[in-house]
Parts: C-alpha cells; sequence; structure tokens
C-alpha cells in the first residue's frame, strides 16, 4: 500500500517515467534471476533495434487513436468501455471497403464511418435511454465481437478478409504528391534521416503514424485551448454547472462519444490496413488493444500527450515481445511472451491504478433534475 | 414601487405533490428580498420556476431588472416570461447561486466565470484567455470582489467560491440575484461579509432574492421577507415592521417556543476518549489534527464548528471508518484504536450518520433488512452464519413502532420513506443496541421539528439513564441547547472547550471561525446559570 | 408541517398480515420489481431478435447466391430469416416430440449446464458490486486444472468407485483454480485499487495464452496433432444416466447446476454472509457502516465467483469435453449476457442459461444448415446486454403504449421541490 501511496501524488509525467522504469526493472530482474546475463544484454540489444522502434510506432497507430478517443469521451462523463468493439469493427470496415473500392484512403474512411455509427448507438444508449455504461461498452465490445466476423464470412466467406492493397511509405507517399520540391528534396531528406540508427525508424513510418503524432496534438490542443474542450471537461466534472451556464449537456456528450468513434475509427483501419487484413477469429486481430487504450490514458491522467508515452510503453512491451518471438533469445515458450503486455498492463493498473476519475463519469445526467 | 419581479399565482404541481400553491410574490427593485420557510416549504421550488429549472404548472412570471412597467389601472404591461430552461432565464437577466456551487473543481476561477460564453478568437476556435480573464478583474474590481482569476476553484475557500458564483452571474449580465441558502456552509465572519457584497449589489441596482430558513438572517439582510408554508405565500412583511416571534410563528404556523429546557448533567466515569487523534482526509490533507476530549457517562459532549472543519473525519475515527495517522481511542477503558467498526459496535457504540442516505441506510433495503445492518452477524439475528427474517422482522416492527415511522410497514425500502422518518429509523436502530456510548452527527439535519424534538428528547433521555453521548452538529442551536460541555472544531482542531452556558453565541462564532479562546472576550458570568435553552426556530421542517 | 417527498409516507398504511416467511423469502428473491425485470428482459430479446432478422436480410443482400431463399415484395434475400430463426430456436430441441432425448437436444442440455455455471459466477460478483469479465479465463483455468488432475489420479482408481471419486475431485479442483484466479482481480481491487474490468479482460488474455502453452507443450497429449491434454476415461466423467450413446449431456450435472443455482440464492438471502455482499454491492458506504470489511467482501465474492466459474469448466470438461481443448468456447462471456439477463438472480439465471444454451445448440444447426455464418449468436449476445443495459427505453416505451404506469411511476415521484438538502 505505501507504494500506492506514494506513487498517488506524482504528476502524470513521473507516472509514466516510472512506470517504465518499473517494467523494465521487473522484466530485468526476471530475466537476470533467471541467470541469463548474457539473455538480458541481447534483450536490451533487440530493444533499441530500429526495427523495434519501427514495430512500437507501428503497434501504436490502434492504441494511442483508441486512447484519444476515449480521453474525449472519458473527459464528457462517458466511460467509454466499448473501445475495443470500435477497433474491431472499423478494422472491419477499412478492409471490406478498401477490398470494394480499391483505395486505403476511402478504406480508412469506411472503417471511421462504421466506428462512428456504432459509437453513435452507443451514445444514444447511454445519454438516451440511461444505461449503465460499463454494460453498456461492454455489449458494444461484444456486438462487434460477433458482427465483424459475421459479416466478414458474409462478404468473404471466411473469418479473415483480405483488403487488396495496404498504406503506402511516406516517402511513396510524398513522391506522388507531384509538388517539386516535396517529392524530391523533401523525399531525399527523410531517405538520409532513415539511416540514422534506431531513432532512423521515425522518418520511414507509415502516413498513419505521422497522423496519430498530429491526432495527439490537436487533441491536447483542442480539450486545453477551445471552448469545446472546457465544455467537455466540465460536462465531465460538474455537468450541472455546464447545464445552468446554459450549455446543452447531451449535445456536448454526444460530440465527445462520436469523436471518440472517429478517433478509435482512424486507430482500427489503420490497424487492418497497415497489414491489409482482417483478421476475425478469436478475439480478432484487435486482441485487447481497446483494452489496453483504457490503462494507457489512465496512466497518462487523460493528457493525450501522457497518454501517448504510456502508448509507447505497451506498444514498445508488444514489439520487444515480437522480437524475441522471431529471434528466439529467449528460451520462454512464445504464448508466455505472448502475456508479456497483458501482465504489465496489469502491474500498471495496480501500480497506478489510483486516477482521479473526472468526478461525474460513468453517471447520468438529467437537466432539471434536482 | 418599481417591482423588478412579479410572479403571480404561481402553483407548481408534482405527481401528488403540490409545492407551490398560488403563490404571489413581488420583489422590489434594488432591495434584498428574503424568501423564508422551512425545509419543504417550496422555496427553492419556486425559484426553480423563476430560474427556468421548472415551468409553472399555474401562474406568471415578470421579470425586468429595470423595473417592470405598468398600464393605466397598474396591471403590468410587460409580458409574462416563459422560461423553457435556465439559458432562457439567464437571457432574461436572472441570475441564480445555487446552494451547491455550481462549479467546475479543477478549472480556473476565470474559467469557471465565463464557461459557456467564452471571448473566442482565431475565428472561434480557441479560447481567449486573456480576454476573460480581463473581464473577470475588471468584474471583480467594479464590486470590490478579491479573485484571483487564474486560481483553482479547489484550491480557494468556501467563501471566494461563493463570490465567483456570484461574479458568474454577473459576467453574464444578471441583474436578478437568487440566492439559495447562501450562509450554509460560511461561518459567521463569512456571512457577514456576505451581506455587505449584497449590499454592494443592491446599491449598483442589482435585485437580490434570498432563500433561507433562518429567521435571524432573513431580518439582518433583508429589506423584506416573504414567509412560505407548504407551499403557500403566508405574508410578506418588512424587516423594520417585524419580529422573530412574528416571523416564526408566520414559519411554523402555530405559536413557537423558542426555548426549551434542559435539566443539567450528573456525569460519572469516562466512557469514551480521544487522545492526540490525527487524521488526513481523501486528498491526504490534515483534517483531524492532534484533538483530545473525553465524554462521560450521563454526559452530552457537543462539537460544534462550521462543516468541514475535520469533524466528519473525526467521528468516523471515532466509530471505526476512518484511519488515524496517529492518537489513541478508548472506549470504556479498552482501547480501541485500532478495532474495526463491527468490534466497536458489539462494544457498545451505536453510530447516527451525518449522511443517512449513504450511510446509515441501504436505500434499496426495505426495513427488516436495513434493521439488522451493523448486526448481521449477531445474535439474535445470526446464528451460525444463518439469518433469521422472522426475528428481524419482529425487530424492525417494534422500532417502527417505538419511534413512530411511516407509514408502519417493515416491508417498505427505505428509500420511500421521508428524510425524518428515516432518520427516525436509525435513530431507533442504533438506540435499540443498548449502547454505552452514542456518536450522533448532525442527528437532525433535514430532518422536520416534530421529529427534531423528538430526537433530542430521546438523546437526553439516553444521557440521564448514564449513557454517553457525543454529539456533532453544525446547528449552533442544538449543540448548544444539548451539550453539558461544548467544543468548538476549527481546521481539524478544538479551538477550546467550554460550558455552553457561559458563552454567548457571538463568541461561539468568533471560535468557529478560528480565532482563539483567549482572543475571545470572555462573556460576563451569568449569575442565573439555571437550565439551558435551546431554540429550535431553526430546526427544520421535513426535508429532502 | 408538510412532507413534499411525495413518497407519501405520511399515510399510514395498514400493518401487513403476517405471512409464511418462505413466501415471504421468494418474495424478496425474485425482487419487487420482477415483474418489470421479466419484461426487460423479455422486450430486449424480442428486439434484438427482430434487429438480428434484419441483419439476415441485410447479410442475404450483401452476399451471392443461385436463387433467393427468401423474397418480400420482389426483392430476393439469399438468407431467410424464418428458416434461420426456426433453425435456432427449434433447432435446438430436436425432433423433441419423437424423441426428447435426441443428441441435438443433449446438446442443448449440456451447454446449458455450464451456462448455469458461469452465469451465476457473474450474478454473485454483481450482487457484490463487482463487475467479473474473467469468467472466460477462470473457466479455461479450472478446466485445465480439473482435467489434469483428474487424469492424474484415474490410475488409481475406476468403475463406479472411480468416478464417485474422480468427479468430486475435478469439481473441487476447477473450484479451487477457477476461485484462485477469481480472487487475483478481486484483490487487485481491494487493495490497490485497479479497476477490475479492466484486470479480468487481461487476465483472461493470460489464461488462454497459458493454457496454450501447457496444454500445447508440458501436457500435451502424444501422438494428437491438436493442443489437448490427455483424454480422460470414460468412468472419470459424470455419469449419463439418460441420454444413450452421449457422454456430454449429463442430467446430472444440470441438476447439480440447478442445486449450486438455489444454494447461491440462499447464501445472498438468507446469511450474514450474502447480506454482506448485497449491501457492498448496492451500497458500499453503508457496507462500511454496518461493519462490513468492503475488502475483505469484494476479494471473497470474487473468489466465490471465480470458483463458480471454475466448476463451469471442470463440468464443461467432465461432460463436453472429456479432456482440455485449447479454444473453449466462450462460456465466460456467455455468462455475462446470462447474468445480465437473469438481472442477476441465481434462480432466474437457469432461465437465462436455457435461453442461451438452446442459441448455442441452435447455432450449430443453423452452421450445418444454413449458410448464415452462426457468428450471428455472437451479435444476439452483444444486442441482448446492450438492450437490457438500457431498461430505460423499455420503460419509455411502456408508458408511451401506457402499458402500465408503474414502470414510469417510481421515477417520477422522487422529482419534486426537493427540499434545501437536495
Amino acid at each position: 500500500m505505501s507504494v500506492v501511496d506514494a506513487v498517488d501524488g506524482l504528476g502524470t509525467r513521473t507516472r509514466i517515467a516510472a512506470a517504465s522504469v518499473g517494467v523494465a526493472l521487473l522484466a530485468a530482474v526476471g530475466i537476470a534471476l533467471a541467470g541469463h546475463a548474457d539473455v538480458l544484454l541481447a534483450v536490451l540489444a533487440l530493444l533499441f533495434q530500429k526495427s523495434t522502434l519501427a514495430a512500437a510506432l507501428r503497434l501504436s497507430v490502434p492504441i494511442a487513436f483508441a486512447a484519444l478517443g476515449g480521453i474525449f469521451a472519458e473527459k464528457s462523463g462517458v466511460i467509454n468501455i466499448g473501445l475495443e468493439g470500435l477497433l474491431i469493427v472499423s478494422a472491419f470496415g477499412g478492409v471490406y471497403v478498401t477490398s470494394i473500392t480499391g483505395s486505403v484512403w476511402l478504406g480508412l474512411l469506411g472503417g471511421v464511418l462504421a466506428s462512428s455509427l456504432l459509437a453513435l448507438l452507443f451514445a444514444i444508449v447511454c445519454i438516451e435511454f440511461r444505461a449503465d455504461q460499463i454494460i453498456a461498452g461492454l455489449a458494444i465490445w461484444l456486438i462487434a465481437l460477433g458482427l465483424a466476423p459475421f459479416a466478414s464470412t458474409v462478404v468473404f466467406g471466411s473469418t479473415n478478409a483480405s483488403a487488396g492493397a495496404t498504406f503506402p511509405g511516406i516517402d511513396q507517399l510524398l513522391a506522388n504528391t507531384g509538388i517539386p520540391v516535396v517529392s524530391t528534396t523533401v523525399v531525399a531528406g527523410l531517405e538520409a534521416l532513415a539511416g540514422i540508427p534506431f531513432l532512423g525508424a521515425l522518418f520511414e513510418a507509415s502516413p498513419v503514424v505521422y497522423l496519430m503524432f498530429v491526432a495527439v496534438a490537436a487533441s491536447w490542443w483542442t480539450l486545453n485551448r477551445t471552448f469545446f474542450g472546457r465544455w467537455v471537461r466540465a460536462s465531465g466534472e460538474n455537468p450541472r454547472a455546464l447545464d445552468t451556464a446554459g450549455v446543452d449537456v447531451s449535445r456536448v456528450r454526444y460530440a465527445a462519444v462520436i469523436l471518440s468513434g472517429v478517433l478509435a475509427g482512424v486507430g482500427g483501419a489503420a490497424l487492418s490496413l497497415s497489414l491489409g487484413q482482417f483478421v476475425g477469429n478469436g478475439p480478432t486481430m484487435v486482441n485487447g488493444k481497446g483494452f489496453i487504450a483504457i490503462v494507457t490514458y489512465l496512466l497518462g491522467n487523460y493528457n493525450p500527450i501522457g497518454a501517448m508515452l504510456s502508448t509507447l510503453l505497451f506498444a514498445g512491451l508488444d514489439a520487444l515481445q515480437l522480437s524475441l518471438q522471431g529471434q528466439n533469445v529467449l528460451a520462454i515458450p512464445r504464448p508466455l511472451v505472448r502475456t508479456i503486455p497483458y501482465v504489465s498492463v496489469i502491474v500498471v493498473l495496480a501500480l497506478f491504478g489510483r486516477t482521479r476519475l473526472p468526478e461525474a463519469a460513468g453517471e447520468h445526467y438529467e437537466s432539471g433534475e434536482e | 414601487m418599481t417591482e423588478a419581479v412579479r410572479l403571480d399565482s404561481i402553483t407548481k404541481r408534482f405527481p401528488g405533490v403540490v409545492a407551490n400553491d398560488d403563490v404571489t410574490l413581488s420583489v422590489e427593485r434594488g432591495t434584498v428580498h428574503a424568501l423564508l420557510g422551512e425545509n419543504g416549504a417550496g422555496k427553492t421550488t419556486l425559484m426553480n420556476v423563476l430560474y427556468g429549472l421548472y415551468e409553472p404548472t399555474e401562474g406568471d412570471v415578470y421579470v425586468d431588472g429595470d423595473g417592470l412597467t405598468y398600464d393605466d389601472d397598474g396591471a403590468v404591461a410587460d409580458a409574462p416570461r416563459r422560461f423553457d430552461s435556465p439559458g432562457d432565464a439567464i437571457d432574461a437577466g436572472v441570475g441564480m447561486i445555487h446552494q451547491h456551487f455550481m462549479l467546475v473543481d479543477p478549472m480556473t476561477v476565470a474559467e469557471n466565470i465565463t464557461l459557456g460564453n467564452e471571448p473566442r478568437k482565431w475565428g472561434g476556435l480557441a479560447v481567449d484567455r486573456d480576454a476573460s480573464r480581463e473581464a473577470v478583474l475588471e468584474l471583480s474590481e467594479r464590486y470590490g470582489f478579491d479573485v484571483e482569476p487564474d486560481a483553482r476553484i479547489e484550491d480557494i475557500g468556501v467563501g471566494v467560491q461563493q463570490r465567483v458564483e456570484i461574479l458568474k452571474a454577473l459576467y453574464r449580465g444578471a441583474e436578478v440575484l437568487i440566492l439559495d441558502e447562501p450562509t450554509a456552509v460560511l461561518t459567521p465572519q463569512e456571512v457577514e461579509d456576505l451581506f455587505d457584497v449584497l449590499e454592494e449589489l443592491t446599491d449598483a441596482g442589482k435585485t437580490v432574492i434570498f432563500i433561507t430558513h433562518k429567521l435571524g438572517e432573513a431580518l439582518e439582510a433583508a429589506d423584506e421577507v416573504t414567509v412560505l408554508r407548504d407551499g403557500r405565500n403566508v405574508g410578506t412583511v418588512g424587516t423594520a415592521d417585524t419580529t422573530r416571534e412574528e416571523l416564526a410563528e408566520l414559519m411554523v404556523g402555530r405559536e413557537v417556543m423558542l426555548e426549551t429546557e434542559t435539566p443539567p448533567a450528573t456525569p460519572g466515569e469516562t466512557a469514551l476518549s480521544v487522545e492526540g487523534v490525527t487524521a488526513v482526509d481523501d486528498r491526504d490533507v490534515v483534517a483531524v489534527d492532534d484533538v483530545s476530549f473525553s465524554v462521560r457517562e450521563g454526559e452530552v459532549f457537543g462539537i460544534a464548528g462550521v462543516d468541514g472543519n475535520g469533524q466528519s473525519e473525526l467521528v468516523e475515527v471515532v466509530t471505526g471508518l476512518h484511519s488515524l495517522e496517529e492518537g489513541r481511542v478508548e472506549l470504556a477503558g479498552r482501547d480501541v484504536t485500532h478495532a474495526s467498526r463491527r468490534e466497536r459496535t458489539r462494544a457498545g457504540m451505536a453510530y447516527i450518520p451525518e449522511d443517512r442516505q449513504d450511510r446509515g441506510l441501504v436505500m434499496d433495503f426495505d426495513l427488516t433488512e436495513n434493521g439488522v445492518l451493523g448486526s448481521q452477524h449477531d445474535a439474535p439475528f445470526a446464528e451460525r452464519g444463518r439469518l433469521d427474517w422472522d426475528r428481524a422482522e419482529g425487530h424492525a416492527s417494534e422500532i417502527i413502532e417505538e419511534y413512530d415511522v411511516r407509514p408502519p410497514d417493515a416491508d417498505a425500502e427505505a428509500k420511500s420513506l421521508s428524510g425524518g422518518n428515516q432518520q427516525k429509523f436509525i435513530v431507533g436502530r442504533e438506540f435499540s443496541r443498548e449502547p454505552s456510548c452514542i456518536v450522533a452527527s448532525h442527528p437532525t439535519r433535514g430532518v422536520d421539528i416534530g421529529s427534531t424534538e423528538f430526537i433530542h428528547d430521546r438523546l437526553v433521555d439516553l444521557r440521564d439513564e448514564g449513557r454517553a453521548v457525543l454529539l456533532v452538529s453544525s446547528k449552533l442551536d442544538e449543540v448548544r441547547g444539548l451539550s453539558d460541555r461544548l467544543a468548538v472544531m476549527y481546521r481539524g482542531r478544538i479551538v477550546d472547550v467550554v460550558d455552553p452556558d457561559e458563552v454567548t453565541e457571538e463568541q461561539l462564532g468568533l471560535m468557529m471561525a478560528g480565532e482563539r479562546p483567549e482572543d475571545v472576550p470572555r462573556a460576563e458570568r451569568v449569575a442565573d446559570a439555571g437550565p439551558r435553552s435551546r431554540d429550535d426556530a431553526d430546526a427544520e421542517v421535513a426535508d429532502d | 408541517m408538510t412532507d413534499a417527498d411525495g413518497g407519501g409516507s405520511d399515510d399510514s398504511v395498514p400493518a401487513r398480515l403476517p405471512r409464511d416467511r418462505l413466501f415471504d423469502a421468494l418474495d424478496r428473491l425474485v425482487a419487487a420489481s420482477a415483474t418489470e425485470r421479466l419484461f426487460i428482459s423479455g422486450s430486449a430479446l424480442l428486439l434484438s431478435v427482430a434487429i438480428g432478422f434484419l441483419l439476415i436480410l441485410v447479410a442475404g443482400r450483401m452476399t451471392s447466391c443461385g436463387s433467393a431463399a427468401y423474397s418480400v415484395f420482389g426483392v430476393g434475400f439469399c438468407y431467410d430469416p424464418f428458416v434461420v430463426y426456426d433453425s435456432l430456436f427449434l433447432g435446438a430441441f430436436g425432433d423433441f416430440l419423437a424423441n426428447p432425448l435426441n443428441g441435438q437436444f443433449a446438446t442443448t442440455i449440456s451447454e446449458t449446464t455450464v451456462l448455469v455455471f458461469t452465469g451465476i459466477a457473474v450474478a454473485v460478483a454483481f450482487k457484490a458490486g463487482v463487475f467479473n469479465i474473467g469468467g472466460q479465463g477462470q473457466l479455461v483455468f479450472g478446466a485445465l486444472a480439473s482435467a489434469l488432475v483428474v487424469y492424474g489420479f484415474s490410475g488409481a482408481v475406476s468403475g463406479l468407485v472411480g468416478t464417485l471419486v474422480l468427479v468430486p475431485l475435478g469439481l473441487a479442483v476447477g473450484a479451487f483454480v477457477g476461485g484462485i484466479w477469481g480472487a487475483i482481480p478481486g484483490a487487485l481491487k481491494a487493495y490497490a485499487d485497479a479497476n477490475e474490468v479492466i484486470t479480468t479482460i487481461m487476465l483472461n488474455f493470460v489464461a488462454t495464452s497459458f493454457a496454450l502453452y501447457l496444454a500445447s507443450g508440458p501436457f500435451k497429449a502424444p501422438d494428437s496433432f491438436a493442443n489437448q491434454t490427455r483424454t480422460l476415461p470414460e468412468y472419470a466423467l459424470f455419469p449419463q444416466p439418460l441420454f444413450p450413446g452421449r457422454t456430454d449431456a449429463s442430467l446430472l450435472a444440470l441438476a447439480l447446476a440447478i442445486a449450486v443455482a438455489v444454494g447461491i440464492a440462499y447464501l445472498l438471502r438468507g446469511t450474514s454472509f450474502g447480506y454482506d455482499v448485497r449491501t457492498s454491492g448496492i451500497q458500499p458506504e453503508a457496507a462500511e457502516y454496518g461493519g462490513v470489511n468492503a475488502a475483505r467482501t469484494v476479494v471473497t465474492s470474487m473468489a466465490l465467483s471465480g470458483a463458480l466459474a471454475g466448476i463451469g469448466g471442470a463440468v464443461y470438461v467432465l461432460t463436453i469435453a472429456g479432456n482440455f481443448q485449447t479454444g473453449v468456447p466462450d462460456y465466460g462471456f456467455d455468462g455475462i449476457t446470462v447474468s445480465i439477463l437473469a438481472g442477476n438472480n441465481p434462480v432466474g439465471a437457469i432461465a437465462a442459461a436455457l435461453l442461451f444454451g438452446v442459441l448455442k445448440s441452435g447455432s450449430i444447426v443453423v452452421d450445418v444448415g444454413t449458410d448464415v455464418p452462426p457468428q450471428l449468436v455472437g451479435v444476439l449476445r452483444g444486442l441482448i446486454v446492450l438492450f437490457v443495459a438500457m431498461p430505460e427505453f423499455f420503460r419509455m416505451i411502456g408508458q408511451r403504449v401506457d402499458v402500465r404506469d408503474r414502470f414510469g411511476g417510481s421515477r417520477d415521484a422522487v422529482a419534486t421541490d426537493g427540499g434545501e438538502e437536495a
């Protein structure tokens, strides 16, 4: 308990730093205890490979977008535990539309549309019909978990589906713009920068990775500098204050929840379209990323930038896990390696779980009620 | 006379209840008008009608901050207002300061004041933070308020928060300000400051309506007083032409004995002792700071203070619901510092909690089930882990009968009872434990006057039976009237323990505001200290 | 003196005549709003079925087929919703009139049995105010442990004695392991404030991966391509007196499930422990006041919940599976739906479990008999949870159609002045 108490007073940045160090130490101690100092070194080397960073960035995209969506919804007072479901439908929607139109960008739009519609349903159920947000969010997940493979089987004859296209590289994208300087000099510059060890991965990532960074910055700005952001925060902290100030709380919450659908939609479509396919068996290709997203924004204290950093932490773990599986550095069986991100979520939540929720989060608000 | 507000024959019905019955209210521009009545008299409903939160079932609302206009016959020429929402009322220049502040704690003063009406820049995209800060500073200077625009609400005091609420209304162009029980959370000094602010506002031509159930405050701050009873206007009087007694009679509808007598106590052994207790609140701020006192058998030990000065935490430390950092609690000589809640109950401690709907009763349970709350593992209700519901029902029925709980139905869910009846049931249950020590926290808050008298009498009876009573209340009259010794708490510390017969209300008020006892001029020793009195006039009728 | 409370509390109500305590207890068990509950669950079910109907039609337009299976207003659809629902609901009973002990009905029975356990597992946690989404993981571990331990001891005994020893052993092991796996998120919630929704979901992933590791590695059945443990001998399984030739459907197991559900209902209603659980579930503040150790109650009820799910896993192994195989069906998640549909009432969970047993069994008939993907049942599951979560919707409909005033009455009555404390 004392650890928890001590950690409680820390700021967002410190929390994430502490969490990272904690997870790293835990892993290091685990390996060291197993008596494999050489393995520890190998793991460290793996951690600082360019390919690991590249994978971490790629894996961050769905989590970060879902987390941003979750922040808006929860800040407005609607706990959106259905993010996982939003990711699932948009992952399928993206592949479906791409397979029809041949354009990943239209596919991205299709994913966003699918996710936004489901988010709208969630919003109506929670705001209009006073549903229990947690149960309704769970229902959204369950619906998506059934609907996406169902639709995939109907359309593609299998729970797995191929989009037939993936996102172009950033260099390709810029080269095709046709703008003289951009298509030549900038591309050349990027290629040179991509040669840097480790950090070079930042310069040859998928366009959605850059979109993610833009979305993080835009979300922060929206929350903290615009009237909409203020209303969202007030709606989650003291909806009555907002109501008596003449702002319609329901509308703010609708906007925030639908925005969470849009953001999660980008994440889900980016997930499937980066691979060019949808995998719909079992827990689907989303595989808990929506739930991890919730933990990242809790750990990031509802700050988009904090959420991004903690996303990188979890995605980094996942990337490392993938590299470990691929390169057989550790003599640990793959199914066990695969549990690393999930176990670290639990550890992080147990150590840093005491986030202060927005005062009115989870509560239905009815104007005019005393 | 120029009216700023006229409510004409307002009736507001809710399913099964008439909250306002043909109420007419007229408020002159530039004055303070008190709306006086006991809880449930319909004051808040009436003001919610004026503020657009409720639509009246019948009747018309006229508002004009600059004064209504009249036709030749003296009838109001303005069109009646139809407020569909507070937004409409705000547009018409009506602002309301609720009892529970409508402020967003983690946001700043300026953010709160401009919420919903933010000055914008960049084509409306961004909030112009400099402009809103300046607007707040300008307003605050104009009315002589001292607020810091960049302070966070959670970091400023209650009195300042209230001023922020007033500024919020003024920022929206309010000409008519409604204040709902504005003094409930303030220290006597802060109350004085508030009344100065109200004067400042009326001097500037604003009109103030101020809801209260406290006679003294209505008399002190208002120009006119309208008394509501049972949802009806029973009279409007100028404060210059009336007396406390007249107002009390109007409020209650019968002649009120403002003072009742309590015979002196004959205390025995120490039953409860608290030594050097320090505890922190949920935010890790020290709430109880090195508090020591003891309560003897056959005495009522009172703790007075403005809400939020550590009384709640202290009570919960004593009853085993809050952990302490340091100190020691003893019950009948036995150390119970680390004893669980259940152990303390078994050791003879009864507890009437401050919040009956959160703590004292399980609202979805019926009275049979609520009757065993706290004894669910003990004989005679439980035997080897099995509950005897027959016995439990009998027990509940006994409490219902003895304490006149209505409806007299053990199967009724707790939430279906009125506040007074809920409280009577809790009191009955706790007293039926045959406790040696009773901790009563705000035992009559929101309870009707009949139940209040009843609960007071029972507390005194128990005291006379030789039990120890620890009484915490923010009602000065209640603690003064019932206590044999009285402690005043301020910011987590006990300022002093006094004999309630030997201090005046003013001295207590100063102590509640944290004045050290040596700074408080001691009262001349009253020659005939005789039986003390308690003032039931501020007891509340019915409730939530 | 006025009473603006709206409760009409000063009207004197004649004292209730003493009634039979048994009826009284039953009354409370089903809760005061049983009719309302039933109405909401029934409506949610109907509405989900209706949306599913549309979904089948839409899906039928999105796929291609030779000739339309169903036409309405001249528009052809590849899937016929009536056939689908007929297979789904009636298919589960097989040719019931001719042979009540037919194979399809046996499947329905066996599915129902496991679902009763996962349903009451979720219900118990819900009653304690904890949302246990980890039933799946608890069931998986319970099943795995049960399969391994029973196999380990199956050499020592055999025949009827074997059954008498091994089946209870398997159930006990399942309960124990499931209980521990359930107690973990309970303890994390109680002592570290970690949200149980997230931790239980994460523990599901961990359990599935870990079980995969064990069933594909150390405990893999030799000579098997699938990831599964060794097959248990028949005497180690639940006896199945009525269904000849079937090892999966056991009325004994079903009877046990029903007995446990009734037992849990009594535990919640008739004991001090149950009182503590229910109190901390609906009003933790009051529970603390009443001397309930909130943290301990959370841990015990999660352990109990996990144990019930674990027993469900053991029953799955000892009836349906006969060993542990990876890819355990979603009983844990269905348990959530069962519990929510039953209003978290353990006895009601029996009926809800039967409904889902029918759906699960019927989805096999759908899969075999039609071209409609069986994932349809998954969608229905989600829709039912969604609709049950929004009772207000049905109240509004109820009010609009003016079916019964009582669905809205209680809420409106409190909207009064609120006095000064509001």
